[in-house]
């Protein structure tokens, strides 16, 4: 394969593992755990879209708009249904992590009666599938928006998190719940609205993964763990560690499949996990 | 009749999945989310020895187990240096990297079509055919199984383990190596998931990697926690009720592709549930 296809193609897969990576990141900012049911939330975004594209198909905006929304107020209702409760028990991080599991299982389940489990494609809108050449690679509409959106989704979540008050909240949850109680924030309300810009985020990465490549019930647990894999490497809970991760995997993912072949992908992705955990626990960024 | 007896079947090979599990999650605190894998390489290499190199079932057997155990061994080195969340994580990873060993591997596993033509075990000229006798080999594996659990949580090494889940650093100044012991479960969990693997290719007689998925690891998992961590007694409750569960839908006439995904979904459901209401399962004497 050429040289500049192959950056292309680490850049696609960057862009996307990004997404759901500052997204997973934000979450366990505020809640310290890993909530496994991330990337089933990405396969409802890519399936709600689907479904709404056909529902509202003369205009496909409110389709592609209501199918986010529908995957951002899930990941809401989530946390206020079963997070928020188990939370309020004392429950430990790792009880959280096999509800998160549970809901995971749910999801996928779920999806597989609804549109069965058989591998579909979104339908075609705005000349998304369009493809244009630069550099000599060659992508498409959804790619573009794909990259184009990590890169604006990255820096407005960093500035948003420095600069406006609920950003400030965040990082002050982020450092000690208890505290922030004290100084008058409510914990709470801002954990579930952290967790539907989350799952927005979420949704739309699971749009562009659809659109991209199609959609399959199975699609949430290949987006969580490369989330999970590129927020790790990155550094946990850092915005801009979670991107650097999600693109250094796209990179080694794709350099790496030129190498062996395409089934390994999800093997080569954990081998560079289990290095990381081993070698470098805390990412890149932190130190 | 026929139907009970593979019931029954399936119930022995999941008591033995549980309880092994158990022993890991339960006794030794570590929360193992990839028994399937080594389920799975229990099935394949029986699966292989017996079809590609004619190795009598009982020999194949015991080479599942050890090669289980070895592969247990190395990932446990891996896992040693985790805990808690990070260990259910890096053992996930495992049970991903194993999948799609099993998928890839084609020359080897045979890939997505998997490995057909699996015979029954022959003992000495006298063959496992019919289910009963099936069973009975089943009933027999069960109960060496339970026997060994139950003297392992009993003996001393047993009660370090349960020293070490309630508090490792205690242990350690106690003199006790702590890895090596956690080592030691994980391995012979290990070892108890592949002879169950091995069972369940000689009678399924054909295995592909989707019975080795991580909803299979989930699914041990839920077996256990419903029982109750740390109860061997429980995890058998567990296997029992949640294999005959869900052959409820089928009489109640659903499909049997949707009957599959309802049966993943009232799993992931009671796991939920679980987790909000009672987080030790009906027998536990360990929460996590």
């Amino acid at each position: 394969m050429l040289l500049p296809q192959l950056i292309a193609n680490s850049l696609i897969a960057g862009a996307i593992y990004t997404l759901l990576a500052v997204s997973f990141s934000m979450a366990f900012r505020v809640t310290k755990f890993f909530n496994f049911a991330h990337g089933a939330i990405a396969a409802v975004g890519g399936y709600a879209v689907f479904f709404f594209l056909q529902a509202f198909a003369t205009n496909a905006i409110i389709g592609i708009g209501v199918g986010i929304l529908f995957a951002g107020v899930l990941g809401f209702l989530i946390e206020k249904c079963i997070y928020l409760p188990l939370r309020k028990r004392k429950s430990s991080n790792t009880v959280l992590l096999v509800a998160s599991l549970g809901v995971f299982t749910i999801i996928e389940a779920l999806l597989a009666i609804l549109f069965s489990s058989q591998f579909q494609t979104l339908p075609s809108v705005f000349g998304l599938d369009a493809t244009v050449e630069i550099f000599g690679a060659v992508l498409s509409g959804i790619q573009i928006v794909a990259i184009v959106a990590s890169v604006l989704v990255t820096t407005g979540l960093v500035l948003f998190l420095r600069f406006t008050k609920f950003g400030k909240e965040i990082r002050a949850v982020s450092d000690s719940e208890e505290v922030s109680k004290i100084v008058g924030i409510n914990t709470n309300a801002l954990i579930g609205k952290v967790f539907l810009v989350s799952a927005l985020i979420a949704g739309f990465a699971g749009m562009c993964a659809g659109f991209d490549t199609g959609i399959e019930p199975t699609m949430g647990l290949q987006l969580l763990l490369k989330g999970i894999i590129a927020s790790i490497i990155g550094g946990l809970g850092s915005i801009y560690g979670g991107a650097l991760g999600g693109f250094l995997l796209g990179f080694v993912e794709n350099f790496g499949v030129w190498q062996f072949s395409g089934e390994w992908k999800d093997a080569i992705a954990f081998a560079v996990l289990i290095l990381f955990l081993l070698l470098r626990p805390q990412g890149i960024t932190k130190q | 009749m026929e139907y009970l007896i593979h019931l029954a079947i399936l119930i022995g090979i999941y008591v033995i999945l549980s309880e092994s599990l158990n022993l890991v999650v339960g006794y030794a605190g570590l929360l193992s989310v990839t028994h399937a894998a080594f389920y799975g390489i229990g099935a394949y290499a029986t699966a292989i020895c017996m079809t590609s190199l004619g190795v009598n079932f009982f020999l194949s057997l015991l080479i599942g187990i050890a090669v289980s155990v070895l592969v247990s061994v190395l990932m446990g080195f891996v896992l040693s240096r985790f805990r808690d969340d990070y260990y259910a994580l890096a053992s996930l990873g495992f049970n991903v990297i194993a999948f799609s060993v099993f998928l890839n591997w084609n020359a080897l596993t045979g890939g997505a079509f998997g490995i057909p033509g699996i015979e029954r075990p022959n003992f000495l000229g006298v063959v496992f055919s019919s289910p009963l006798a099936f069973l009975l080999l089943v009933a027999i594996c069960v109960a060496l199984v339970h026997l060994f659990s139950k003297f392992i949580v009993d003996s001393s090494f047993g009660r370090a383990l349960k020293g070490i889940r309630e508090d490792e650093e205690a242990l350690r100044v106690f003199g006790y190596e702590t890895h090596f012991y956690k080592l030691i479960i994980f391995a012979i969990g290990a070892g108890l998931a592949a002879l169950a693997g091995s069972l369940y290719a000689s009678y399924i007689t054909y295995i592909d990697p989707t019975g080795f998925t991580i909803n299979e690891s989930i699914f041990i998992l839920v077996i256990i926690i419903l029982g109750g961590l740390a109860n061997l007694k429980g995890s058998i409750a567990g296997a029992i009720v949640l294999v005959l569960l869900p052959e409820l839908l089928r009489f109640i006439g659903m499909p049997n592709e949707i009957a599959a995904q309802m049966r993943q979904l009232i799993y992931g459901a009671m796991l939920v549930l679980l987790m909000l209401y009672r987080p030790k399962g009906f027998l536990g004497e360990y929460r996590i």
